[in-house]
């Protein structure tokens, strides 16, 4: 009993903060009406807005006002988890809505649409020359808010106590400052400021406001929903590709380390191991796929094949997503190739997916430190450090295992899911290459992905999307936390009931 | 000004700097840290780290304290507040005036064990909190009240 009635406070809290980020994301829904300002003829879509944001609003408000504890509680990963899974869920379902009212789709592609929104994925099954600009502002304004991540929105304007256990579950363990609030509150600061930098240098560039505003939101939370069928490729122009691949490279840059290079400690972000692999990754692959393009002469300038290699590398390996061309004359290198960027993805702590930068280099310090202890004599003592914001560490066994685990994971759900969209019919190398896109939260497509691509496959999608972006362990911790503890709530309810009617004859 | 900084509800956020995450190093850490400061705190050992609650928020520095590399590591020039509680006095003596001299952080407080050696301390403008000095006082005080309130029913039957 007396355990039953802790899980319920407790739970109170989890409903009560889990309020207040529905508050947020509600809030989140509704903010594209802002553009009725510049457009007022889309006022009759309004109501496809207003009433999901509104209503995911006023629930939220009501759970945060009536159940959140007032001096503020102190939250543990595994409810920080339980929190940051059933708030993402109802952002995805309530952000389906305007889809389903004034965007036509059915309920299937809505779901993919929102679920690829959210998770910053951006691959798209709405046909963007034949939507409203309300519909393509409010895509964009999911990634932006799924880029920062709900959670440290939330955190930001929370006062009082409530620990890091929110930001660990969104996979924001790092933090810039030696405070989780004024953390999240320096992070939405440079987020903010880069979105509002990267739209001015678009304009500057040459793309029209509209554009600017959707293409520099999309780009730093490395979404890559674009307002044009040929994304970036549109414009054709050097000056928009290279803007978009700063903002592109920012979006993938770890917090911390934009926040040390913006306050000029540029030592500590030379050391960074996310920077260093970054800068090998790039280049090999932007040679691989500037000469195998070359060689069949696909593109008419050198210009233009050196820009493709970079712009293409980049977008890969930072899980955005935008394209300046197709890639089904490429042949298998540079597919190869961007297969792997994309399932090794951005940098831990950025908005970018994947598996993270972080992990593959702690993976291949540890190969590199376990291939000198075999060599060396067996009483001899090494340390494997790395450099994490401006910090050394050195890396114990412990925290080696759940990065090979996490590995391990991304790889077989990886299998997984290309397998059933093999199963569907599609060829193996558009299976892997789609679906490597898919789990990293990338949104680049070969043309699987679509209107009429069978449920199945949007499922499959979908799934793989939800599970990237909030790094499987968090969904899973999340969803078995809370049903074992609703099923202690409710069996111990019964079990109470019953004792009492048990007694009632007897009395 | 110390009361203020650490029971006092003061919305401003300080950045703060706890030595040694003992028993006493990890619930200051976690309880300043739950009242919204900056906190950071260096320990010798990693493990002393697991001493922390949920809590605390703040950053880990693993260190010898008494090496400037690792004061300069925290940010304690641009720390309002140091807490020195490791379970060496001379340890603590020597860090709070680092950080009092040479760092000039305004508030520097030190726990010494030997009450002995709290005058040194004050010689160096440095507040200090004895445990020993502490219970000795609580104790002589439950003693009072106990010799009084059990004093007091033999005085009523005589």
């Amino acid at each position: 009993m007396r355990y039953r009635s802790f899980l319920h406070q407790r739970y109170q809290a989890v409903f009560g903060y889990a309020g207040l980020i529905f508050m947020i994301a509600g809030l989140a829904i509704l903010s594209p009406l802002l553009a009725l300002l510049a457009y007022p003829e889309e006022a009759n879509l309004a109501w496809g807005f207003l009433l999901p944001g509104l209503g995911l609003s006023i629930i939220g408000g009501l759970l945060w006002k009536g159940l959140a504890p007032k001096e503020g509680v102190t939250l543990s990963l595994q409810e920080g988890s339980v929190i940051v899974v059933m708030a993402w869920l109802a952002a995805v379902l309530f952000g389906t809505v305007p889809f389903l009212l004034i965007g036509g789709l059915n309920f299937t592609q809505a779901m993919f649409e929102s679920t690829s929104g959210w998770t910053t994925t951006g691959l798209s099954v709405v046909d963007v020359t034949q939507t409203s600009q309300l519909i393509l502002l409010y895509r964009s304004i999911m990634e932006l808010f799924g880029g920062a991540g709900l959670a440290i929105i939330t955190l930001s304007a929370i006062a009082g106590p409530i620990g890091a256990s929110l930001s660990s579950a969104e996979g924001r363990s790092e933090q810039i400052a030696p405070n989780v609030q004024r953390s999240a509150k320096l992070v939405l600061i440079i987020y903010s400021g880069l979105c509002a930098v990267g739209t001015v240098a678009l304009r500057l560039s040459g793309v029209g406001w509209f554009d600017a505003i959707n293409h520099s939101f999309a780009a730093l939370s490395t979404g890559g929903f674009s307002t044009r069928t040929d994304s970036i490729g549109y414009w054709d122009s050097p000056y928009v590709e290279a803007v978009t691949i700063v903002l592109m490279l920012f979006g993938g840059l770890n917090f911390v380390t934009i926040y040390l290079l913006l306050t000029g400690e540029i030592k500590s972000v030379i050391r960074n191991g996310q920077v260093r692999l970054q800068a090998v990754l790039i280049p090999i692959t932007a040679v691989i796929i500037f000469f195998s393009t070359a060689v069949l002469g696909l593109y008419p300038t050198m210009g233009k094949t050196v820009r493709v290699a970079l712009f293409e590398s980049i977008t890969a390996l930072t899980t955005t997503g935008f394209s300046t061309v197709g890639y089904g004359d490429w042949n298998s290198l540079p597919w190869l190739m961007m297969i792997v960027l994309m399932l090794i993805g951005g940098g831990a702590g950025s908005t970018a997916g994947g598996i993270k930068q972080l992990r593959v280099y702690i993976l291949y310090r540890t190969l590199l430190a376990e291939a000198k202890r075999m060599i060396m004599p067996r009483g001899a003592i090494q340390e494997t450090e790395i450099w994490q914001g401006d910090q050394r560490r050195f890396l114990p066994a412990a925290d080696i295992r759940p990065v090979a685990l996490f590995v391990f994971l991304y790889l077989i759900a990886f299998f997984i899911g290309t397998a059933i969209m093999a199963g569907h019919g599609y060829p193996l190398q558009e299976c892997l290459f789609e679906y490597a896109s898919t789990l990293g939260t990338v949104g680049l497509s070969i043309g699987i992905t679509g209107a009429d691509a069978p449920v199945g496959v949007l499922w499959t999608q979908i799934v793989g999307m939800f599970l990237g972006r909030l790094e499987f362990f968090t969904v899973f911790v999340g969803v078995s936390c809370f049903l074992r503890d609703m099923r202690s709530l409710t069996q111990k309810q019964a079990v109470a009931k019953t004792t009492v009617k048990a007694r009632q004859p007897s009395s | 000004m110390v009361s203020n900084l650490i029971g006092g509800n003061s919305s401003a956020s300080k950045y703060i700097v706890v030595i040694g995450c003992g028993r006493l190093g990890s619930l200051l850490a976690g309880r300043l840290s739950a009242e919204g400061n900056s906190v950071v705190v260096i320990d010798q050992k990693e493990s002393a780290f697991e001493n922390l609650s949920s809590e605390f928020s703040g950053f880990q520095i693993v260190g010898d304290a008494s090496e400037m590399a690792t004061l300069k590591k925290a940010k304690l020039d641009k720390a309002d507040c140091l807490l020195v509680v490791t379970r060496e006095d001379n340890v603590n003596l020597m860090v709070a005036q680092i950080g009092r001299i040479f760092f000039e952080t305004p508030v520097v407080l030190a726990r010494v064990f030997d009450p002995a050696r709290e005058a040194i301390y004050r010689e160096f403008d440095i507040d200090t909190i004895s445990p020993t000095q502490l219970s000795a006082d609580s104790f002589m005080q439950k003693l009072n009240t106990h010799q009084v309130s059990t004093s007091a029913p033999t005085e009523g039957v005589a």
